[in-house]
């Protein structure tokens, strides 16, 4: 205990070390336990079955897929609505700064119904989608629009403070040392904010995996080609296979977590290069 | 020339935050641009480097023209006062980054990384982090990396700022070294003046954005021109002395000071006087001095700092007392002193002794604002003019103390002043419909310059300069220099010549006008831009005020009959201010 002992401005390390464990306890690991555990209850036939089914593989192709497309989208221009954002002064910028938080504020299926709407054949934008042979709605085009909009807000947050950092001397420097803006965004800039860009995609892509609320209403839901991985699980809820349901939940995990610690581990490995013992 | 720069002005939302800036800087010279926070000092640095771009004025290095070449094709050398190191590479990648750039060989790239490593000394610090290595390591990195490049120039801003004392001093010492041995010129940007005078071939002092006094350490310490230089460079005594005709006193006590320059008509006049803390002699009796005698006072407060003691001398009041002219009416007047060991040892003083002052050396300012009076009918109407926000910031600017004199018969013909005392310094009065009538009677009465206050006037952002006769352009010029080293304006001469000017004679009137700011130049270090108006001095004049808020116009005049009937709608409902300078003999010619 005693090496783990930290002066910090919050007293009683025992205290809140206490209370993070059993919070971490009682919220994630133990319903994370019962699912493993109810899905070792099936039998390793019955579980290959329901995982590698060929609707099952299908789901997961496009949850994973979408989600990763989402979030690649988004750390693109996340980091371009970031830099905006920090680096120019324009009128309505602190209205531009708010509306970037709507996603997380709003119930999913509104932006799911808005999207909707809005993309369907003979929605605002659908109607000019529909002559040059682009159908948004009902297909995997609109899952990846839907995982966007809800993985936006991750991705931009987590740029902004690291953009804020990257000092305007810094930029300066590398001018006067005769780089060209191209080089000085690749050289300097992209390396110092990669750890936060990083964040953000995978934030992004953790929210993109999980979602279900605005998805259900753009995908069409056709097994094997607009289906996503929690509404099969929500199907096999409806049909009482709370094992099937386990079992997909399981693997959801399985490659979540996964996915999940490898972007962990890269920006430990990162972080290390940019470890500094000033500050 | 290395560096030169030609009326270099840089705005920042209208206001101009480096104002004229005109400076050559030869090879090899280690130049310090030194002034206050806000002086303008980063900015002119940043130009010189082509980070930001300048509004008016050219910058060449070594010849060649550069104001519109970017940063990145200037290639200058650039040390950031916090480091400004690429945080992710290494020390070697950040020394080779201008290398890189420019594709050196890797061979090469480590030759020249392996030099600059040994000219800061830091042999084998290649493969660390910037993090990893101390404050005045990181900073050595910094100049390693910004002389990779072999850059002609090299431009420091306030690279020790974030260092403490000791690594300070340290960096200083290698930054010179370095220096020396590549013949580099240098420019340095601080506000330390400790800094200054232990680096610097030649200090160019900024103040609002203004450059006030370019001179090597010693000559502007010893003989300063200006009040901002005397008092930032160092600690300075402002004392108000008179110089006359025998030369110049303090009070009644005559001293012996060499005077400024030859005193204009017959008339004793007030200037303003720089002592320095370590040149005032403290002793037990008037006897006892070995300089000259200036006062009596109290000791008031004693400081012991291990080489030097400091102290402060409250002045003894009396007809007799010198005044300080760094203190506002009702301030106790207290004279800054330094005694070395050796002096203290000699003459042992405690707080609260009474003790005689004498000074060694008095250096007289040539700025020919001193202080000023406020002059109205009534005490009230006087002490009211004191806290106008024109005068009350100019007499802050100028460490220079605002007194009041009342004179009820102010304007009428024929009356006498109340008050038996000469004028001394600037008079000032309140602008109403009558006031040219005032300022002629004061100016008959003896007052040489004027200011014309209108209600709840500002500082001025554009200032017009005038003079009715050529006689009056030397005193004019020497004035608005003056007052323009206290306010952020731009300055504007307005030659006019009436409408009638046959056109062979207008290439005369443009030479006047180029003449007058080469004068301005040389003689003040003033840069002003000229116009060349035709019509009716005063009307013009007055149009040209009116046209913009925030102006204010120094109007030179000779003889004191007529600036009712010339001028008279000048003051009539006038909304600017108004400076007076009036000369009835002919001053030396320049």
């Amino acid at each position: 205990m005693a090496t783990l002992k930290q002066p910090s401005v919050l007293p009683g390390f025992g205290l809140t070390f206490g209370f993070t464990t059993f919070f971490l306890t009682t919220i994630v690991l133990i319903p994370l336990a019962a699912l493993v555990l109810m899905t070792a209850s099936i039998t390793w036939h019955d579980f290959v079955k329901v995982v590698f089914s060929a609707r099952a593989l299908g789901s997961y192709r496009l949850s994973f897929g979408a989600s990763f497309l989402a979030a690649s989208i988004n750390l693109v221009f996340g980091f371009v609505i970031a830099w905006t954002l920090v680096r120019y002064e324009f009128p309505g910028r602190k209205a531009i700064d708010a509306l970037i938080d709507m996603p997380f504020a709003l119930p999913t299926a509104v932006s799911g119904i808005a999207l909707t709407t809005v993309f369907a054949e003979n929605g605002w934008i659908g109607q000019y989608l529909q002559p040059l042979g682009i159908k948004v709605a009902y297909t995997w085009i609109g899952v990846t629009v839907a995982l966007t909009l809800i993985g936006m807000p991750f991705a931009v947050r987590s740029v902004q403070p690291a953009l804020l950092e990257v000092q305007r001397d810094l930029e300066d420097a590398a001018e006067t040392l005769g780089a060209s803006r191209f080089y000085v965004f690749r050289r300097i800039i992209l390396p110092t904010v990669l750890p936060a860009l990083l964040t953000g995609f995978t934030l992004a892509f953790a929210r993109a995996v999980g979602e279900y609320g605005s998805v259900i209403f753009i995908a069409g839901n056709l097994p094997l080609k607009t289906e996503i991985t929690p509404l099969l699980i929500v199907i096999r809820l409806e049909e009482f296979d709370y094992k099937g349901a386990a079992a997909l939940g399981f693997v959801m995990l399985v490659i979540s977590f996964a996915f999940l610690l490898t972007i962990n581990l890269l920006q430990a490995w990162g972080r290390k290069r940019l470890i500094s013992r000033v500050r | 020339m290395s560096i030169t720069l030609d009326q270099v002005t840089k705005r920042y939302q209208g206001s101009p935050v480096v104002n004229d800036v005109s400076l050559d800087i030869g090879d090899g010279e280690f130049f310090v641009l030194l002034g206050p926070s806000g002086s303008g000092k980063s900015t002119l640095l940043r130009a010189i480097a082509g980070l930001s771009g300048v509004d008016h004025g050219r910058i060449s290095l070594h010849g060649r023209d550069v104001t519109h070449l970017s940063a990145k094709e200037r290639g200058v050398g650039l040390v950031f006062q916090n480091y400004a190191l690429f945080r992710h590479m290494t020390v070697a990648d950040n020394i080779e980054f201008a290398l890189r750039v420019r594709r050196m060989r890797a061979a090469d790239r480590r030759q020249r990384r392996q030099e600059l490593l040994r000219l800061v000394a830091l042999e084998g610090m290649d493969e660390r982090m910037p993090g990893q290595l101390s404050g005045g390591q990181q900073q050595r990195v910094a100049v390693a990396r910004a002389l990779a490049h072999k850059p002609e120039v090299l431009l420091l801003d306030e690279p020790f700022g974030a260092l403490d004392a000791k690594i300070r001093e340290e960096l200083r010492r290698t930054i010179r070294q370095v220096q020396r041995e590549l013949k580099i010129s240098t420019v340095l940007v601080t506000h330390d003046q400790e800094e200054a005078f232990a680096l610097a071939d030649r200090i160019g002092v900024m103040n609002l954005g203004r450059l006030l006094e370019v001179g090597k350490p010693q000559e502007l310490y010893a003989s300063p021109a200006t009040r901002f230089v005397a008092t930032f460079l160092g600690a300075a005594n402002l004392i108000l002395a008179r110089q006359t005709k025998d030369g110049i006193r303090f009070g009644k006590t005559p001293v012996s000071a060499p005077a400024p320059g030859p005193l204009h008509g017959a008339r004793e006049h007030e200037v303003v006087a720089v002592v320095r803390p370590e040149e005032v002699e403290i002793a037990a009796t008037r006897e006892d001095l070995t300089s000259n005698y200036l006062t009596r006072g109290t000791v008031e407060e004693l400081v012991f700092t291990g080489a030097l003691e400091r102290m402060r001398i409250r002045i003894d009041d009396g007809p007799d007392a010198p005044p300080l002219s760094n203190i506002n009416s009702g301030g106790p007047a207290l004279l800054e002193v330094t005694r070395t060991q050796h002096e203290q040892r000699a003459f042992e003083i405690e707080t609260g002794q009474d003790v005689t002052i004498g000074v060694r050396r008095i250096h007289i300012l040539p700025t020919p604002l001193s202080s000023f009076t406020t002059c109205a009918t009534s005490e009230s109407l006087a002490e009211a003019l004191v806290q106008q926000p024109l005068l009350a910031e100019l007499a802050s600017r100028m460490k220079t103390r605002v007194s009041t004199r009342v004179e009820p018969k102010l304007g009428m013909p024929n009356a006498a002043c109340e008050t038996p005392s000469v004028f001394s310094g600037t008079t000032v009065i309140a602008a109403h419909t009558e006031v040219a009538y005032q300022a002629q009677w004061l100016l008959q009465r003896g007052a040489e310059e004027i200011l014309v206050l209108p209600q709840n006037a500002g500082p001025p952002q554009r200032v017009l300069i005038h003079w009715a006769d050529e006689s009056v352009r030397r005193a004019t010029l020497a004035v608005s220099a003056s007052i323009l080293r206290h306010v952020s304006a731009e300055a504007i001469y307005i030659g006019i010549l009436p409408t009638q000017t046959p056109a062979a004679q207008r290439p005369h009137g443009m030479r006047a006008l180029l003449d007058a700011r080469s004068e301005a130049q040389a003689v003040h270090g003033l840069e002003m831009r000229t116009e060349l108006r035709f019509g009716d001095v005063s009307n013009e004049l007055a149009r040209q005020l009116a046209e913009l808020p925030g102006q204010m116009l120094i109007l030179g005049i000779r003889g004191n009959k007529d600036l009712a009937e010339r001028f008279g709608s000048l003051f009539a409902d006038a909304h600017w201010p108004v400076l007076i300078v009036h000369r009835e003999h002919e001053g030396p010619s320049a």
